[in-house]
């Protein structure tokens, strides 16, 4: 062990703690899928860091859509379903958050980066129900 | 020699017109690889090609010419293709993960190039994440790191066989270190 050059020791340690990492990351993507089973989610939609909207997803009945606009033209449509939201149209030059589709779990969130606008799924709390009054558009 | 150091800030005319047609190279793999259509719908995973020409400067010519290159690289492409938001997240990236880049190639003495990639890769991406964190303010955004880690060892090791691949078969020119 003592007679390895240093980079070749610096390349083993260099190795395990990709792998490390890489095991880390897997468990983690394992751990967060596994509680992201369907439940009664609640979508939180984001600007710029505040929280704009909540809409309880699993009270929707029929397919509504409604816009989002930020600063300088930003514009993202987004559509919700029952148990289900997704950015149907973005103003921003790569759609990723479009491409990321109807979305019924709260494993990851939309983001729109360039609009700054961010979709967080969680699942509903006793308190959303008190919501309904208010969201019953 | 001496001559042609003067009007150029210390490099030689050859190693800036190598230099400059590696900018170029990198621009071009910037280009066509923001054309293909995103594999994954999450925001930040793309195969960074462009990083290859990074890695080739950095082992070729040193940390301060693949700085160069870099910085040439990313203010190009953000005039070109980008917007100021872009450019913000292509600087933290591009920055950080040379930096990273450099300390590691260091540490391994040139050899193994493909773990100094993945390595710049990760770094990379986690510099990118903390931008979008600070931007956003959503601590949601976090959750794509696991993701973003697996994809930067996978696409780091690939772009990393690339650049081993290409300077095996790329020709040296003078004036070249190492």
């Amino acid at each position: 062990m003592n007679k390895l050059p240093s980079h070749k020791k610096a390349a083993i340690v260099l190795t395990a703690l990709i792998v490390l990492l890489l095991l880390i990351s897997l468990c983690s993507i394992a751990l967060v899928k596994a509680r992201a089973g369907k439940q009664a989610l609640v979508a939180e939609i984001y600007q710029n860091g505040i929280l704009i909207k909540t809409i309880p997803l699993y009270l929707v009945t029929e397919n509504q859509t409604f816009n989002v606009t930020g600063e300088n033209g930003a514009e993202n449509i987004i559509e919700i379903r029952p148990g289900s939201i997704a950015v149907i149209s973005a103003s921003c030059p790569d759609k990723i958050c479009v491409h990321q589709g109807f979305r019924s779990d709260s494993l990851l969130p939309i983001t729109c980066l360039p609009n700054r606008l961010v979709i967080k799924l969680r699942t509903a709390n006793p308190s959303d129900a008190s919501a309904v009054d208010a969201l019953t558009y | 020699m001496n001559d042609s150091k003067k009007n150029t800030g210390g490099l030689s005319i050859q190693k800036l017109t190598v230099l400059s047609l590696l900018t170029a190279a990198a621009l071009m793999i910037y280009a066509i690889e923001s054309m293909l259509p995103t594999l994954v719908p999450i925001p930040g995973i793309k195969l960074g090609l462009a990083n290859v020409v990074t890695l080739i400067v950095l082992k070729r010519y040193g940390a301060r010419d693949a700085f160069l290159v870099l910085l040439s690289r990313i203010l190009l492409s953000a005039c070109f293709f980008g917007s100021l938001l872009s450019l913000l997240y292509s600087l933290s990236g591009g920055l950080f993960c040379l930096l990273i880049l450099w300390l590691v190639n260091r540490l391994l003495a040139g050899h193994f190039i493909f773990l100094t990639s993945i390595m710049g890769a990760i770094a990379h991406n986690l510099a990118q994440i903390t931008v979008a964190f600070l931007l956003t303010s959503v601590a949601g955004v976090l959750v794509y790191l696991p993701f973003l880690i697996v994809s930067a060892c996978l696409t780091g090791l690939f772009t990393g066989l690339c650049a081993h691949f290409t300077l095996k078969y790329l020709p040296r020119f003078e004036n070249e270190r190492s």
